[in-house]
């Protein structure tokens, strides 16, 4: 099959293309894995993705304080609503006696009164008894308050009912916040989140809730149409900042930082906290003069909270938000050693050899005159093709194992498996190259096996492999690997119209299996066109 | 098997007038048989048939009973070549070539290459790619004869040489004739044909012409000679005397006669009797016999040319005549 003096004949004739084209390649990729392996490129990407992960979490503090802002301020306003409406026990305890009136002709007095006083008292407290679960004040004490503050409202109408205003501020800051915390709880069990964090929402908010209640109650109203939100805002402002200091203090003193630490991050915490809640205030103060009502909607206030809380990402235009998300998570090592050596520079001087060596090997030899001192001796024509080609994958072969070995060290100098790119990435990224340029090789063959002619061999085999070369760095513009602000998709073309496109670089890379397929196809169009290559020039008249 | 080289009806066409056209013959053991023609008449693909290189479109070539296409490799065995373009392989030196191709050619004994050596006075160790064409061309027949295979052929193998190397050349050749090969050669030098051949074929256009048997042109049965008479008187007694005069040049007083060689006598004894100015044998050689032959191919081709042009002009008429009309 082989005939051992042809081939060393070819080994005489190649040998120092072959070792010049290996030496540059290994160098090349030498370099490339280990020199840009040490010089850290994938900083900047790094530094990117910091950027969006501080803008993410800045986003997110700025959410809470906003939250806990208008947990305050809404929690001062339950507490007005709760303390007017209670009052409407006098309006019902004058109404319950006008009705006896109307009904027995005459008022009520001694002990009728007393009944009516604690029928409506029964009435007001079990109406408030849901309010009142979970807390340590009991339905019947609240029936008691009202039913003595009905008593005393007969001879001192006015006193009454500043005194029992009094008495329900003063058991406010027991209902309000446990109310609202509640609610809380139940809107995070809705959502589905996990019971830590409801125990958390619920701690968050009660506390939050009972500062603000108590800074309702210190305000001492006279009359619940007294209160105004503006009365609170800085008092809501303030203490949101402290909080999130404190909370931002603790959690790093219990993360083991140091004191100094805590409080330089606690104080930015809260600098960020400030500026949502002020920008929060600022834009409902907006919509409220844009409209000219007093009330703010839901949907206003979403849109406010939005405006506070938005993070760089939000504030650059979406698409340059989206190029530069995907220029942090572009991996450039891959992209430079997978992408860009293995499939266009690395390929480039391997190329050259096979498109070289695979014409002289015949067609140059057929053209030239010289495979006539070949064939007339008793060799046969199917021996030498299958000789030169032996060569021809033999040579490539050898260069790629030099190839490979050169690539496992350089990847072993540049930390092993803790680098970008695995040794069995690298192994499947060497092997994928000889499987491809084992099709380029089988097709250059076929070309040479056909033609009688240099010109020709060369000129199709050498010039649709370049050709190929060309559509992949056009297609390299096209393709996914490169960052959607750099890529112009129409440039994809390109790839199909190359078979270095059935080298996956992205596919093994990623870790999927579509690389095999295709590693299938290259080894099909290799083997088709070397027995092509072999049948033709067995078959074929030779102008020797 | 007296027939080592057999080509039966050989045609390929390459289209545009160009190729081989049902080219017959056969050449027997032990003989030379040469073959001469122009450039582009057919010599070299005449050859790769018979080398087994092109594929027949018609016919076929047989060397040693074999056939040379279906069986080009086992007729290689028997076969040494020279081509005619000398291209070498992509190696060094003359010697790393030779050992190449002794090794391809399963030949361990080197003496008979040796000696092919010494008599070329060749340096095997120049560089292959800077050796004169000379050397080149010793290194190509070293490289074919050193296996030293019954059949010899080679294609325009003197083209390019000096003089020298030719003369060289040619005693090569034959002494591997005086060996009992048979070999085959083409070129375009009818003299070093003469010199080696025993037939020689001249193909024109394609198609074998004529062969000439190199011994009957050699050794010919009948003689030419060229006489010049002093005066007009006797140059016209001797137009009366009835020898096949072959050419006639008056304004000389010039004949050419051809003449048996039983007749030789009789002739002198008729001279004699006149006064020549010189007499001198005309001698036949190669190129004048196939100048002769293509004179009279042309000759025959003009004639049939003129039919054709002739029947041309009739149809004018008479197409002429009914336009007329």
């Amino acid at each position: 099959m082989i005939n051992r003096a042809l081939f060393k004949q070819s080994c005489k004739a190649n040998w120092v293309k072959w070792l010049s084209v290996t030496v540059a390649t290994c160098a090349m990729l030498a370099i490339v894995i280990i020199v840009l392996g040490n010089l850290a490129i994938n900083d900047i990407r790094d530094s990117l993705k910091d950027v969006f992960a501080q803008a993410d979490e800045q986003s997110y503090l700025k959410e809470n304080s906003v939250d806990f802002y208008e947990l305050y301020l809404t929690s001062t306003e339950v507490s007005n609503e709760t303390l007017s409406s209670t009052l409407v026990v006098f309006d019902q305890y004058e109404m319950a006696k006008q009705q006896y009136e109307q009904a027995s002709g005459t008022k009520p007095e001694g002990e009728v009164l007393t009944s009516i006083q604690n029928q409506v008292a029964i009435a007001f407290s079990s109406q408030f008894a849901p309010m009142l679960e979970g807390t340590e004040f009991t339905q019947a004490q609240l029936q008691m308050i009202v039913t003595n503050c009905l008593s005393s409202y007969e001879s001192d109408k006015e006193t009454a009912k500043i005194s029992f205003q009094n008495t329900i501020k003063s058991i406010l800051p027991q209902i309000i916040p446990n109310q609202i915390a509640q609610q809380a709880a139940n809107k995070a069990l809705e959502e589905g989140k996990s019971e830590e964090e409801i125990e958390l929402i619920k701690s968050q908010t009660l506390a939050i809730s009972t500062k603000a209640v108590n800074s309702y109650v210190s305000k001492n109203y006279s009359n619940a149409d007294q209160y105004s939100r503006e009365d609170f805002v800085n008092d809501a402002n303030h203490y949101v900042n402290s909080y999130m200091y404190d909370y931002i203090y603790n959690m790093q003193k219990s993360l083991g930082a140091e004191e100094s630490v805590a409080i330089q991050n606690a104080t930015a915490v809260k600098v960020i906290a400030n500026t949502a809640t002020t920008t929060y205030e600022f834009w409902l103060n907006e919509y409220k003069t844009q409209e000219g009502a007093t009330e703010v909607t839901d949907e206003q206030k979403a849109d406010a909270k939005q405006k506070a809380c938005e993070s760089i990402s939000d504030q650059i235009p979406e698409k340059v938000a989206v190029a530069l998300k995907e220029l942090g998570n572009m991996d450039m090592y891959s992209l430079i050693i997978g992408s860009i050596f293995y499939k266009i520079a690395g390929l480039l001087l391997p190329m050259v050899f096979v498109i070289m060596t695979a014409n002289s090997l015949i067609a140059s030899q057929v053209d030239s005159g010289s495979m006539a001192y070949v064939l007339s001796t008793p060799t046969k024509r199917r021996t030498v093709a299958i000789t030169q080609l032996a060569y021809l994958l033999l040579s490539l072969f050898a260069m790629f194992a030099l190839l490979t070995i050169v690539s496992v060290i350089s990847v072993w100098i540049s930390g092993g498996n803790s680098f970008a790119i695995n040794y069995g990435e690298i192994l499947l990224l060497n092997a994928g190259a000889y499987l491809t340029m084992f099709a380029i090789a089988g097709f250059c063959f076929m070309c040479s096996a056909i033609f009688n002619r240099t010109k020709y061999s060369l000129s199709i085999g050498g010039g649709l492999t370049i050709f190929a070369l060309v559509c992949t760095i056009l297609g390299l513009f096209g393709s996914t690997v490169v960052p959607s602000a750099m890529r112009i998709s129409q440039m994809n073309f390109f790839n199909y119209l190359s078979i270095i496109t059935l080298f996956d670089v992205v596919s093994i890379l990623g870790g999927t299996m579509s690389y095999l397929w295709k590693f299938a196809i290259l080894l099909g169009i290799g083997i088709i066109t070397i027995i092509i290559g072999i049948f033709r020039f067995d078959k074929k008249d030779l102008p020797l | 098997m007296s027939d080592i080289i057999q080509v039966e009806h050989l045609t390929k066409d390459y289209g545009n007038g160009r190729g081989i056209v049902d080219i017959s013959f056969s050449v027997k053991k032990g003989e030379v048989f040469g073959f001469v023609g122009t450039n582009g008449s057919g010599k070299t693909t005449t050859i790769r048939h018979i080398m087994g290189f092109l594929k027949p479109e018609k016919g076929k070539v047989c060397l040693l009973g074999l056939d040379s296409w279906e069986d080009s490799c086992k007729i290689k065995q028997f076969v040494e070549y020279i081509p005619g373009e000398i291209a070498f392989p992509d190696l060094r030196t003359g010697t790393e070539f030779l050992k190449n191709q002794a090794e391809l050619l399963s030949l361990n004994d080197m003496t008979y290459a040796n000696q092919l050596i010494s008599k070329l006075q060749l340096d095997t160790s120049a560089n292959l790619k800077r050796m004169s064409k000379g050397m080149k061309q010793k290194t190509a027949i070293v490289a074919a004869l050193m296996a030293d295979k019954e059949i010899l052929i080679l294609d325009e193998p003197t083209t390019g040489l000096d003089p020298l190397m030719r003369e060289t050349f040619l005693e090569i050749i034959k002494e591997e004739k005086n060996k009992g090969k048979t070999i085959l050669m083409s070129s375009q030098l009818f003299d070093e044909l003469e010199q080696t051949c025993d037939r020689v074929a001249l193909i024109l256009n394609g198609k074998i012409v004529d062969i000439a048997d190199i011994h009957k042109l050699k050794n010919p049965t009948s003689r030419m000679y060229k006489i010049e008479f002093k005066h007009e008187k006797d140059y016209l007694n001797f137009k009366l005397k009835k020898f096949k005069i072959v050419r006639d040049q008056p304004q000389y007083n010039q004949v050419t006669v051809k003449i048996s060689l039983a007749k030789l006598n009789y002739l002198f004894n008729i001279l004699q009797n006149y006064n020549v100015k010189f007499i001198s044998e005309v001698k036949q050689n190669l190129e004048k016999y196939f100048k002769e032959v293509l004179a009279s191919q042309i000759k025959l081709q003009a004639k049939q040319n003129k039919q054709s042009i002739k029947m041309l002009k009739d149809n004018e008429k008479i197409e002429g005549g009914n336009y007329d009309k």
